[in-house]
Order: structure tokens, then C-alpha cells, then sequence
């Protein structure tokens, strides 16, 4: 229990000494009575302080009564009995005439003691006149007034107080007042945001907080001269069952109020995430439908605070602000289907019967709701309740009704968001019973703001924006309104963020896999086409992927790219996907979207785009076959005792040698690289295709240069490169196949060989200077490019280089005539520009020569100056013939 | 007391996390940063609009530890950080004056 008094005070009057025990007692009974029992009570303790310090007051007989009468009043919360633990005492003392010198003295008798036990005093000493002038002035000062009760003194000044605010001033000024209420309400609310979902919710001032519900009172009392809130049902303002409700919402928060008043031993109203858990122990709650505690606690308290929120909205709506008369009058709304009526303001259905006759109308008033873009009535969503129990699997599988709730998903609401009224009525969860399981789910994390079924629907809402974005708005990037523009369908999209956290409701880890089941059911249950359901059910197992993927994965490893273009398979998925990821994380919190995962996950995203864009590594027939492969390589080793280091390489190889290369080949290339062991390099010739060809290929441990050497060491033994791929693995082992003639003695060929691989070995080492060698030899043999008989006599040779194709390597181009060491000339150029080879595919018909080179600096990156560019190019085309 | 401040690449979180474990250190401060050293900002091309990235995104990994423990803590950070690969990322070690625990008011080394 907390103390209030500062530690050693004694109470220095015998009502001072009543009301610490009164509060100690009424705090020892731990607020197991109703809550608004406990803040009356409260208030009356205080009420009897204040009359029995006044009896017993000095000074107050001093004050010459008879002339200058005055009242002590209770104003704001404390003038309502609604006096929480901690919460300020409000008082206004009085006086007829101009207060005189004395009452200080009587105040300070009065009102410190109150101090001293701990309690906010905020008191005013006024005459008539000023009150009453600066009620004129200031609304605050109006506001307070109206809940303004008498406490003890000349109740007759109280009665004239109370009277002449009504005639003089709420009777001519009531709409101003009105809508001063409402614009400052609208301030507050986008101040405090709206707490029927924040994770810290204000109690107070925050949507569906205790403001909306003093305002509520404030505007019957102004306008209907209503005199406590039982008026509102009285009056008919409230239906029997919305007061009932209403009330328990407001007892809820009263209660929760004053738990955390103890909590923290002061007046507090924003329920801060580290008191959630003591609070919703203190006021015991259990763990209960796998949810923890705290997680109980807060989902009532949103939907308490919803309550409020709702009936508030409800409350402006209906007899709020006067109607600001517009120039001309504004046509009569009309709605498309009959049995809806429409005014200004609200939709209706015409009659209770109707609904009974034509269910599909319980559908079609929210889809007006959101053609026309205003509320339905209150009458309207009570009748919407009343009769959800309509809705049966007929109505959920009637294709008119689908129609009409994909009509709603898609059309845009910025502002007024007809499925949010869906899902307050509880019709939503009626339509889609698995809706229901997560409509007030709260997630008790500082990541997620909003309960899981808000979420949904703010999820929906931000696709849209995100394709409605203008320029001048501060989320707005065209790369986000340009995709969804460009989506051959947004339905897709839509549904798939109203439906991505579906299966959170449901117990287990994997919210993802359960969920895209559930949406398959819904879906097949509503007639969507197959082709669709597909789609969506993807979308929503893979709905983590992207996000995931950036943060987790190495983004400048090309296989990274690879890997999730084949998860997600082709580029409309990626992009529905993209889009996806975009709102949902937007649509969490602001923890979970920022700059920084803005970027990260664009890089992925254009990453992959290009992958699947090109095709190449990502065809469907392909990955199959790349697949089958695998399985058929791995079940060639299972059980043997090599399968271990088999396994390893065959992770490592990387998508493109896979793609290219079949099975047997691969086996060929497992066993070479356990030949190769801890050596440099190991090769193999075998006889090509026909008869004057060989296969040569080598496995080698990578490093920059190594193209260039194998290629020096052939044409310094005279073997002629036909063909050449050039792989690279993971583990940076260097697969290389070429085709080539075989050297010029087919006698001594094998001896042909042997040399060759001492000089390679040699070069390897560094022993050898090929360059040198090689230009010896030319020099020797007088060499130049041979060419075919006919061929133009300047030929041109081409250097391209392609920065776009490809995110992770620049692809070099080089075509030119052929002629011996030509492709050493170039790697060996390739090399001292300090670029490194990955890929490399060398063809050659009749005498041209076509190389494509995959490089990267010795960086890692792509080459994209274009000053670097064009010296590569210079560079090579010098070299290359003529020249 | 020493301070440790590792930038990484964001994907090695884990691994870094796990084996900073695995001797014995159970707290850490993360912020997502950007920056760039060698590693240059590098451009995306998307339907042929250029996405100019400046600043590549990393983590900062903060960790105050005692003078002992210090030279451990940031090999066991590179090992596991390291990716041969340029962009890798950087440790510095700073020195402290004095720590506090908030809850207990106690300092020095009984605070780390």
C-alpha cells in the first residue's frame, strides 16, 4: 500500500485525521467493491472533510457571511463523484460579491491539510461576476462549471450560478460551445492517438478514453440540460442496452484507473508497458485461451475502450456539432439498392422486415457505407447486430455476397474505413467465422501496436494508400504506387493482407503454414477461382519470406537472390509479395518499419526482380530438372562413405554449373576435386565429342588469374581453345571445362600433356612467366590473326559491357576474330585490371570469337564507374584484332 | 572496464549473438545504422530506374566488458562477423569511466 502522507506528518485537524483513515480503509478493502462505488465513496469522504473542516474552520467565521455570502463547490471529476485514488480534487470557492482579503486564511486552513495527506488541490476563488465572465471566455472554465456540485455554504449562490450559466450563456452560445468541444476533441485524439489500440493506451485522454466519455456528458448537459449521465438513457439518447454497456466500459476503466493510481502512487493515466504485467496480476487475471495474462488484460481493455470509442463517434455523429450550413443544399444522397436509405449523414436500412426478406442487405449497407463514404446509423448497427444471426453458410457462399465484400476490400478509404464498422458490429467475424479467433488477439510485444484483427484491416487500408500515395505526401514513393498500378490484379493483394495473419488465432508457431490453409478454406467457401486461391494461399505462407530473407541473409551473395526468386516464383507473386511485406510491416508499428528496413528490403526486392526478370536460373522446368539432379547425385552417394564430403559439395555447387552440367559429369567432377585434394589443381582429358577433340577439365582452388594461366599454358602448347565454361562454387573452386584441339604431335600426345601440366603447375607456383613464354612463341611462329578466306579486311572486334542484367556481377562482352592466345591475351588483360572472373562461357564458330565474362572486382562489386568501364574497354579493344 | 563497438553486416546478428554466448556474455545494445568505408554505396537498376544506395545498412553492437575480457570478446566478434568478404565491417575498443546499474545504484564491475 502506498503512503500519501509525507513520512512523520501528523494531520493537523480532527477532519484531516477522518479522511486518512477514511482512505486507508476504503484503500484496505482493495478495491473489491465495484469501482464506481469506490470513487463515490471517495468523493464523500472528501465532501465530509470539507464540511467538517469548515464547521471547525477559524477564520471562516470571520468572514462576514451575511453580506458576501459564498458556497464551496466541487468542479470536474471530483463535481461527477468520480474521484479515483490519485486523481486531483477540484475545488471552486464562491463568493457573491468581490472575495475578500480573509479568504485566503480559509482556504489555506481548508486546503492544506488536503496537501499534506498527499492529495492535487486545484482550487479558484471567484466572485459571481468573474465566474460568469470568464465562463463567457474560457470554455475550460464553462466545462468545468457544468459538472459543478455543492459541497457546503450558501447554497442559493450555488442554485444562481448554475441558472445564470444556463440563461446567459449555454442558452445563446450552446452550438459554439458544441463545436469547441469537438475540434478540441479531434486534437486530442490525434494527439494520444487511438488508444482502443495503442499498446500503452491513455486512460484519459486518448480514444476511447475517459475525455470522450466526459464530453459525451458535457454536450447532453449543454444541450439537453441533462444533470448526470443517467439523463442520457432517460432522454432516449441511449438505448437501455447501449447505456448498459457504456457503463460497464467506463466501470472497467474506473477500475483499471485506480489500480494503477496505486501502482504507481500517483496520478497516472497512460498504462506504460512496464506496469502492464503487475497490473494485470494485481487485478487477477489468469492465463486463459493460450494467452498469457497481461495479454487477457489488455485485449478487455481495448475492447472496453472500443466500446467507449465507438459510442462516442456514435454520440458526435447523432447529435454532436450543428450541422455547418453548406452554400446551396447538397442533393439527397442515393443508394443503389433498395431497403437503404441514405440522408447527409448516415445509412439506414428502411425496415427491420426487409433485412429478414433480403439478407444480402446486411452486406450491400456496408458496401454503400463505403461508396458513399459515410457511417451507418446507430439504429442501423444495432439492426446490423441483431440480425448477424442471418448470416449462415448459404449467405457466406452466396456469389452476390462475395461480390458485394470484395467491392468493399477494394474500394479506397483514406479516411473512413467501412470494414472497421464491419468488425465493430462484429459482422465481419460473423462472415468469416475464422475472423473471429483473432479480432481482439493482442500480441504482447513492443513490436506490435495493434490486436491482430486491426491489424488486418489496417493492412488492407495501407495497400490501398500505398497505390493512392500523391507526391506531397510524406509515405509516398513511386516505386510502391507504381507496382500496384501495374498489378494485372489488386484483389489478390487485398485479400491476401486481410487474411495474412489469419492464423495467428489459431494455437502453434507457425501462424504462416496454418494460416494459408485457413485461407484456402474461405476462399474455396466463397467461390474464388482456383487460380486465385492459389495465389493467396502462397501469399500468405510466404507472407514472412522477404523480410526475413533481408535481414537474415547475405544479400551480395548471388545465391541468396537465387534461392528466394525459385521460393517465390515468378515476378507478379514477387511483387504482390513486396507490397504485401510493405503494408503489413507498416501496419505493425513504427518499431517494425523504418528507413532502414525500407532499404534493405527494396534491395532484395529489386535483386530478385532481376533474377526472375532474366529467367535464366529461375525457369520452371529448369529448377525442376536442377532438382532432380540434386536428389539423383545425393542418393548416388547415400550409404557410402564419401557421402558426407559429397554432401558438402554439392551445397556449395553453385545454380548455374548446376543448371548446365548433368549428373554423370557432376560425379566426374565430385571425384576430380577429391584427386585434386590439398593440391592446387587436377585435370582431366578425356576425347570430346568427335574424333579431333578433347575435353579438358579442371578443378582448382580459385584465385584471380587462374582463367588467364590455364589459358596461357594451352597456347603456349599449341591447343587450339574451342569452347570454354568457367563455373565457380560456393566454396571458391574453380570448375573449368574446355573444348579444344588437341595439340599439333597426335603421336606424343600424352607426353603433349604431361608437359602442359608442368607448366601449369609451374605457373601455378609462379614459377613461370607465361606472358613472356607466350610472346616468345608468337614472335617465333610470326604469327597474326589467321582469317577466313573472304573475310573483311578490317574486321571489328566489339567490347560490351552490361551493368544491368545482372545485380551482382557485370557482365563483359567481347567478340572478335580468333586467333591463337586470343583468349589468353584477354584474361591475362582481364586480370591485370585487377577484375576477377566468375562465369565465363567462350564459343567459337568458324573463326569468331564470342566471350562473355561475369566479373567483379577484386572488391566483390560490379564495376560501375563509368571511368573504370571505359578504360576495361579501351584496354581490350587494343589488344583485340585489328591492332 | 572497456567498451566494445562492432558495426556488422545485419545478417550476422545471430552469429555473433550465439557465440558471444557461448564465452559467457549475456548482454548487448543493438542499433540499426548505416554507413559505408570501401565498401562503397552501390546502385540498384529496376525497370530502369536507378536506386542510388549511399548507405548500406549495418548493425552496431555495443558491449561494455572488463579490461580482462575485452581483447576475447572482440576476436570472438570478428570470428564470427567475418565473412572474407569486403563490407565485413569494423571493431573499436573505447575506454570507460564508470558504469551504474539503474535498479540498484551499484557501480563499477558489479554493474557490468
Amino acid at each position: 500500500m502506498t503512503t500519501t502522507t509525507t513520512p512523520g506528518a501528523i494531520p493537523a485537524t480532527d477532519a484531516a485525521r477522518r479522511l486518512k483513515a477514511g482512505r486507508s480503509m476504503l484503500l484496505a478493502e482493495g478495491f473489491a467493491q465495484p469501482a464506481t462505488e469506490f470513487i463515490r465513496a471517495h468523493a464523500g469522504l472528501i465532501d465530509e472533510y470539507l464540511r467538517e473542516s469548515y464547521q471547525e474552520s477559524l477564520t471562516g467565521p470571520a468572514i462576514d457571511f451575511i453580506s458576501n455570502p459564498y458556497a464551496m463547490i466541487a468542479l470536474g471529476g471530483y463535481g461527477r463523484q468520480e474521484q479515483c485514488l490519485h486523481s486531483d480534487v477540484d475545488l471552486l470557492f464562491l463568493f457573491q460579491k468581490k472575495v475578500p482579503d480573509l479568504a485566503e486564511g480559509l482556504i489555506r486552513e481548508m486546503v492544506y491539510p488536503l496537501w499534506d495527506l498527499g492529495l492535487e488541490v486545484g482550487y479558484a476563488t471567484r466572485s459571481m461576476g468573474e465566474c460568469l465572465s470568464l465562463s463567457r471566455k474560457d470554455f475550460e472554465v464553462l466545462t468545468s462549471i457544468l459538472d459543478a456540485r455543492f459541497i457546503c455554504g450558501a447554497s442559493l449562490l450555488f442554485s444562481e450560478l448554475t441558472q445564470k450559466l444556463r440563461r446567459k450563456i449555454l442558452s445563446r452560445q450552446s452550438n459554439r460551445v458544441v463545436n469547441w468541444l469537438v475540434d478540441r476533441n479531434l486534437a486530442r485524439h490525434r494527439q494520444h492517438g487511438d488508444s482502443s489500440y495503442l499498446l500503452e493506451p491513455n486512460l484519459k485522454e486518448g480514444q476511447g478514453g475517459l475525455r470522450d466519455y466526459h464530453t459525451i456528458l458535457w454536450i447532453g448537459k449543454i444541450k439537453y440540460d441533462f444533470h448526470n449521465r443517467r439523463d442520457l438513457e432517460f432522454n432516449g439518447l441511449f438505448s437501455y442496452e447501449e447505456y448498459l454497456k457504456f457503463s460497464q466500459a467506463t466501470e472497467f476503466i474506473w477500475n483499471v484507473r485506480n489500480h494503477l493510481h496505486r501502482l504507481t502512487g500517483r496520478k497516472c493515466d497512460q498504462v506504460y508497458l512496464e506496469h502492464q504485467i503487475k497490473l494485470s496480476a494485481d487485478m487477477g487475471y489468469t492465463r486463459q485461451n493460450g494467452l498469457r495474462p497481461v495479454e487477457n488484460f489488455l485485449g478487455e481493455l481495448h475492447q472496453n475502450m472500443e466500446r467507449i470509442k465507438e459510442q462516442h463517434l456514435m454520440f458526435l455523429h447523432e447529435f454532436g456539432p450543428a450541422k455547418r450550413i453548406l452554400p446551396g443544399r447538397r442533393p439527397p444522397l442515393k443508394t443503389r439498392y433498395a431497403g437503404l436509405n441514405a440522408d447527409q449523414r448516415a445509412l439506414a436500412f428502411e425496415s427491420a422486415e426487409q433485412i429478414v426478406a433480403e439478407p444480402i442487405l446486411l452486406m450491400r449497407i456496408f458496401e454503400e457505407s463505403a461508396r458513399l463514404k459515410i457511417p451507418l446509423g446507430s439504429e442501423a448497427k444495432r439492426l446490423v447486430k441483431e440480425f448477424s444471426h442471418l448470416v449462415n453458410d448459404d449467405f457466406r457462399s452466396d456469389p452476390k455476397v462475395v461480390k458485394s465484400f470484395e467491392r468493399i476490400l477494394s474500394v479506397p478509404a483514406p479516411v473512413f474505413n467501412a470494414l472497421n464498422a464491419m468488425l465493430q458490429t462484429g459482422f465481419l467475424a460473423c462472415f468469416i467465422p475464422e475472423f473471429a479467433a483473432i479480432v481482439n488477439r493482442i500480441q504482447y510485444n513492443e513490436y506490435h501496436i495493434y490486436p491482430v484483427g486491426r491489424h488486418a484491416l489496417r493492412t488492407v487500408q495501407i495497400i490501398k494508400q500505398l497505390g493512392l500515395a500523391k507526391a506531397d505526401d510524406p509515405e509516398f514513393d513511386p516505386l510502391y504506387r507504381d507496382l500496384y498500378k501495374s498489378l494485372p490484379s489488386r484483389k489478390r493483394l487485398l485479400w491476401a493482407g486481410l487474411l495474412h495473419d489469419i492464423g495467428k488465432g489459431i494455437p502453434g508457431d507457425d501462424h504462416c503454414t496454418a494460416g494459408a490453409a485457413l485461407a484456402d478454406t474461405i476462399l474455396t467457401r466463397m467461390g474464388l477461382a482456383a487460380k486465385d486461391i492459389k495465389i493467396i494461399r502462397a501469399m500468405v505462407a510466404q507472407h514472412l519470406d522477404l523480410i526475413k530473407t533481408a535481414t537474415r541473409r547475405d544479400l551480395s551473395d548471388e545465391e541468396t537472390a537465387i534461392v528466394c526468386a525459385r521460393r517465390v516464383g515468378t515476378l507478379e507473386r514477387l511483387q504482390v509479395l513486396y507490397l504485401l511485406t510493405v503494408a503489413d510491416s507498416r501496419a505493425t508499428g513504427p518499431k517494425a518499419w523504418n528507413e532502414w528496413n525500407a532499404s534493405i528490403l527494396r534491395e532484395l526486392f529489386i535483386k530478385v526482380h532481376n533474377i526472375l526478370k532474366t529467367g535464366e536460373l529461375t525457369h520452371p522446368k529448369a529448377l525442376q530438372k536442377v532438382r532432380q539432379k540434386k536428389e539423383t547425385l545425393l542418393a548416388a552417394y547415400a550409404g557410402s562413405p564419401r557421402e558426407a564430403m559429397a554432401g558438402e559439395l554439392i551445397q556449395a555447387m553453385s545454380p548455374r554449373y548446376m543448371m548446365a552440367t548433368t549428373v554423370d559429369q557432376m560425379q566426374g567432377h565430385i571425384a576430380l576435386f577429391e584427386r585434386m585434394g590439398e593440391g592446387a589443381y587436377a585435370w582431366e582429358i578425356e576425347n570430346g565429342i568427335h574424333t579431333n577433340t578433347r575435353t579438358v577439365t579442371i578443378c582448382a582452388k580459385d584465385r584471380p588469374g587462374l582463367f588467364a594461366k590455364l589459358a596461357g599454358v594451352f597456347t603456349l602448347n599449341g591447343v587450339n581453345i574451342l569452347d570454354a565454361q568457367v563455373f565457380t562454387w560456393r566454396n571458391r573452386i574453380a570448375l573449368d571445362i574446355f573444348h579444344v584441339e588437341p595439340p599439333p604431335d597426335p603421336v606424343f600426345e600424352k607426353e603433349r600433356w604431361q608437359r602442359a601440366q608442368q607448366h601449369l603447375s609451374a605457373a601455378l607456383a609462379g614459377e613461370l612467366d607465361l606472358k613472356s613464354a607466350v610472346t616468345a612463341k608468337r614472335a617465333g611462329n610470326g604469327n597474326r590473326p589467321r582469317r577466313a578466306p573472304g573475310a573483311p579486311d578490317d574486321p571489328l572486334s566489339e567490347v560490351r559491357i552490361d551493368n544491368t542484367s545482372s545485380s551482382f556481377f557485370t557482365i563483359l562482352e567481347v567478340i572478335s576474330d580468333d586467333y591463337p592466345g586470343l583468349l589468353f591475351d584477354v584474361t591475362t588483360s582481364i586480370y591485370e585490371m585487377n577484375l576477377d572472373i566468375w562465369v565465363a562461357k567462350i564459343t567459337t564458330s568458324v573463326d569468331q570469337v564470342m566471350d562473355v565474362f561475369y566479373i567483379r572486382d577484386l572488391h566483390d562489386q560490379k564495376i560501375i564507374d563509368s571511368g573504370q568501364t571505359a578504360a576495361i574497354k579501351e584496354t581490350l579493344l587494343e589488344i583485340l584484332p585489328p591492332g | 572496464m572497456k567498451k566494445i563497438e562492432a558495426i556488422i553486416k545485419p545478417f550476422k546478428l545471430d552469429d555473433v549473438k550465439e557465440a558471444l554466448n557461448e564465452i559467457g556474455i549475456q548482454g548487448m545494445t543493438i542499433t540499426e545504422v548505416k554507413g559505408y568505408g570501401r565498401q562503397k554505396g552501390h546502385k540498384e537498376i529496376y525497370r530502369g530506374a536507378e536506386y542510388i544506395v549511399d548507405f548500406i545498412p549495418k548493425l552496431k553492437i555495443e558491449i561494455v566488458v572488463g579490461e580482462d575480457r575485452a581483447r576475447e570478446v572482440m576476436d570472438k566478434i570478428r570470428e564470427a562477423a567475418n565473412t572474407g568478404k569486403i563490407g565485413d565491417g569494423k571493431i573499436f575498443l573505447l575506454p570507460v569511466e564508470e558504469a551504474v546499474r539503474v535498479r540498484t545504484g551499484e557501480t563499477g564491475a558489479d554493474a557490468i
